[in-house]
C-alpha cells in the first residue's frame, strides 16, 4: 500500500476540515513561538540587567562579611583570586565598600561607597555605560565620583556640583572629604539609585584608609558555561573565601525567574490542550467517517500496522504544513520583537524588588526558541493521534463495513 | 484436488441481549475449485453469516473452514489477514472501493499488499481491467465512475491476485438489471475462461439463473444444494 499518496489524497479529500486543523495548529505554533520568544527574552533581559548592572554571576566574600558588613572584613590577597580567575576565563573585579554620609548645600543623606577598578569593573558590569548625566569614572579624575540618580535628587546637585561624604576610616579616623560630581547614573536598581557613591579604587583608599584588601570580588561566567558550573569551578579557586551565585543572593527575585517560566509553561499547556483536543476531535471525525474504509482495508489483508501507519501519515503530513506555515510566520514577527521590541514603560514599572530593568521588551531569536513549542507541538499531536490510529488500526472488518 | 473452501458442521451463535440467535446450524458445504455458485435464501437465513465465515472476517461458534485446505481455525491474526490478502477476493455489495485511490491503484492494491513486482502488477492489472471491459477507464476515480463500473472495478480488484475463491455479497443489488446482466457476464466469462471460482450470496433471480450450482438455506441449514449440467 502506497501510505504516503493514500494519506496525502485523504488529507485533501476534506478539503475544509484539514485547512480548518492545519490552520489550528499553525495559529498555535505562531503564538507559541512569539510567546516563547518574548518570554525568554524578558526573562533572559531581566537576568542580565540583574547579572550585569550591579550583581555579577557570582560574589567572592571574606568570611562573614555578606551577613555582617564590616571596613575591616576583606580578602587580603584579590590577586591571588583575580589571577587564577583570568586564567580560567572568568572575568572579575574587586570592589572596596563603606558605608556613611553625603551631604550637599541643601541636605544629606546615607550614602554607600563604592570603590571600583575602572578598568576591570568594565569587564564585569555594564553599569559605566548607564550615566544618565557626565561621565562614568576616569582613573585621571580621582576627585570626581559618580553617585546614583537618587541620591542626586535627595541631595539636589547636578553634574558639576560638590558632595561632602563623611564616614569613619579604618584606623578610626573620620573620613570627610569633598568630591565633584561627574556622572549621574539612570536608575540601576534602588539600593544604588538611592545611595551609591561610585569613586576610583585609590580614591576610595585614601578617604577610609585601607591600604590593602578588598570586600567583594565580582565574576561573570564565560559565554556557555552554566551557573551551577560556574559557582563550583569559581569556589574551587576562591577556597576559603564565600563564594554565592546572583541566585543565593536575590533568592526572591530568582524564585520569581523561575515562576515566570512556570507560568509560560502553563500558557503553553493551556494552549497546546486545546491543539490536542481540536486535532483529537479531526482525527476521530477523519477516522468515523471513513470507518466502512478501514473495515474494507482490513478484510483485503491490510495489517493493522498499515492502517496505523496511513493514519500517523495523514497527521504528519498535516503537522508538517502546520509546522512549516507556523515557523514561517512567525520569522518576521520575531524579527520585529527582537529588534524593535515592546516598549512597556508606559504600561508597568520597570523596577522589581529592588532591581531595574529595561523597559523595552525584545525577543529572543535563537533556534533554541523554536526547540521547545516544535517539541511540544509534536509530543501533542502523537498524543492526540494515537487513539484514533489505533481504534483504526484494529478494528474489526465485519463491525467496520456493517457501521453506519 | 483441495476444495476452495470447505465448511464442515458448522454453527455460528449471536447473543442478542438475553437470548441467542442462531444463524448457522450445522452446516457444512464443500466449494470446488472453478465453481459458480450461488448461495440463496429468505433474509436472515444465514447466506451472509456463511459468507463472512468462509472469508476468514469472522470465527465459527463450533466446526470447521478451510480455505485451500487451511483450516482457518488455526490461524492467527495475521496470518487470517494474509489468507483473506492472498487466496480470498471480496466483492461487496456496496463495491467499497477506496475513494482517494484511481480504477487502476483500486485493482493493484491487493498485488501491492502482496509486494509483487512493478511491471507484473501492472501486466495482470491491465489485463483484469480489459477483463471486465474498464481499458481506458484505468485513471478514473470512483466518483467518476458509474455503479457498475465501480463493481467492475470492484471485481478486478476481487480476481487481480487469482484467489482460491471470489466471495461476492450480493454484488447486483445496487445496480440496475442492464447492468447486473452486464456483471453477471463479466463474471461468468471470467469463470469460465480464467477458472476463478465464484460464490454469490443473492436473491437476484438473474444470478440464480447463470449460477451452475444453487445451494438454499433456510434457518442456518442447507434445505436444498442443486448443481446444473
Amino acid at each position: 500500500m502506497e501510505v504516503f499518496k493514500m494519506a496525502w489524497r485523504n488529507v485533501w479529500r476534506n478539503r475544509r476540515r484539514s485547512l480548518t486543523t492545519i490552520s489550528a495548529m499553525s495559529f498555535a505554533l505562531l503564538m507559541m513561538l512569539l510567546l516563547s520568544g518574548l518570554f525568554e527574552g524578558m526573562l533572559l533581559t531581566m537576568e542580565r540587567d540583574i547579572v550585569e548592572l550591579e550583581v555579577g554571576d557570582i560574589q567572592i566574600f571574606a568570611g562573614d562579611y555578606r551577613v555582617n558588613p564590616s571596613i575591616y572584613t576583606r580578602i587580603q590577597e584579590p590577586d591571588g583570586i583575580l589571577g587564577p580567575l583570568d586564567d580560567a576565563g572568568f572575568p572579575a573585579s574587586d570592589r572596596l565598600l563603606a558605608f556613611g554620609l553625603a551631604a550637599s548645600d541643601e541636605s544629606s543623606a546615607g550614602a554607600s561607597f563604592r570603590g571600583v577598578d575602572v578598568e576591570r569593573d568594565a569587564r564585569v558590569s555594564r553599569v559605566y555605560r548607564e550615566i544618565e548625566a557626565g561621565h562614568w569614572l576616569d582613573p585621571a579624575d580621582p576627585a570626581g565620583v559618580v553617585i546614583g540618580k537618587g541620591l542626586a535628587r535627595s541631595l539636589s546637585v547636578e553634574v558639576g556640583g560638590e558632595i561632602l561624604v563623611l564616614s569613619q576610616a579604618a584606623d578610626g579616623t573620620m573620613a570627610y572629604e569633598l568630591y565633584r560630581v561627574r556622572g549621574v547614573l539612570k536608575s540601576v536598581g534602588a539600593a544604588v539609585d538611592r545611595t551609591a557613591v561610585f569613586m576610583n579604587q585609590p580614591t576610595f583608599r585614601a578617604l577610609m584608609a585601607v591600604p590593602d584588601g578588598v570586600h567583594q570580588i565580582i565574576v561573570r561566567r564565560p559565554e556557555g558555561v552554566e551557573l551551577p558550573a560556574a559557582e563550583i569551578q569559581v569556589s574551587a579557586l576562591a577556597s576559603p573565601l564565600e563564594v554565592k551565585s546572583w541566585r543565593n543572593l536575590l533568592p526572591t527575585l530568582a524564585s520569581y525567574l523561575d515562576s515566570a517560566r512556570g507560568m509560560v509553561g502553563f500558557i503553553f499547556f493551556i494552549f497546546y490542550l486545546a491543539i490536542g483536543i481540536l486535532l483529537l476531535n479531526s482525527m476521530l471525525m477523519a477516522v468515523f467517517e471513513r470507518i466502512r474504509e478501514f473495515g474494507v482495508l482490513k478484510a483485503i489483508g491490510v495489517g493493522p500496522l498499515s492502517v496505523m501507519g496511513l493514519i500517523l501519515a495523514e497527521t504528519a503530513i498535516q503537522t508538517g504544513i502546520a509546522l512549516f506555515c507556523g515557523i514561517a510566520l512567525s520569522l518576521p514577527g520575531l524579527y520585529y520583537l527582537s529588534t524593535a521590541g515592546v516598549n512597556i514603560a508606559a504600561m508597568a514599572s520597570v523596577s522589581m524588588m529592588g532591581a531595574s530593568f529595561s523597559p523595552v521588551w525584545k525577543a529572543l531569536f535563537t533556534p533554541s526558541i523554536f526547540s521547545a513549542p516544535i517539541s511540544v507541538l509534536l509530543v501533542v499531536v502523537v498524543v492526540a493521534v494515537l487513539y484514533p490510529a489505533t481504534k483504526a488500526a484494529w478494528i474489526q472488518p465485519i463491525a467496520a463495513m456493517e457501521h453506519r | 484436488m483441495n476444495p476452495s473452501v470447505e465448511v464442515e458442521n458448522v454453527s455460528k451463535i449471536y447473543p442478542q441481549g438475553e437470548t441467542e440467535v442462531r444463524a448457522l446450524n450445522g452446516l457444512s458445504l464443500a466449494i470446488q475449485p472453478g465453481e459458480f455458485t450461488a448461495i440463496c435464501g429468505p433474509s436472515g437465513s444465514g447466506k451472509t453469516t456463511l459468507l463472512n465465515l468462509m472469508g476468514a472476517l469472522d470465527k465459527p461458534t463450533s466446526g470447521e473452514v478451510r480455505v485451500d485446505g487451511q483450516r482457518l481455525a488455526e490461524l492467527g491474526r495475521r496470518e487470517l489477514s494474509h489468507l483473506r490478502r492472498d487466496r480470498i477476493g471480496f466483492v461487496f455489495q456496496a463495491y467499497n472501493l477506496i475513494p482517494v485511490l484511481t480504477a487502476y491503484e483500486n485493482a493493484e492494491m491487493v498485488l501491492r499488499l502482496q509486494g509483487a513486482e512493478e511491471g507484473d502488477r501492472r501486466d495482470r492489472v491491465m489485463a483484469v481491467l480489459a477483463d471486465v471491459g474498464l481499458s481506458g477507464l484505468e485513471d478514473r476515480r470512483p466518483d467518476q465512475l458509474s455503479g457498475g463500473q465501480q463493481q467492475r472495478v470492484a471485481i478486478a480488484r476481487a480476481i487481480a491476485s487469482n484467489p482460491a475463491v471470489v466471495l461476492a455479497d450480493e454484488p447486483t443489488a445496487n445496480v440496475d438489471s442492464d447492468t447486473a446482466d452486464r456483471l453477471l457476464e463479466i463474471m461468468e466469462k471470467l469463470n469460465r475462461e480464467r477458472g476463478d471460482t465464484f460464490v454469490f450470496s443473492t436473491h437476484d433471480p438473474r444470478v440464480l439463473e447463470r449460477a451452475r450450482r444453487v445451494v438454499r438455506i433456510v434457518d442456518g441449514q442447507i434445505e436444498d444444494d442443486q448443481t446444473r449440467a
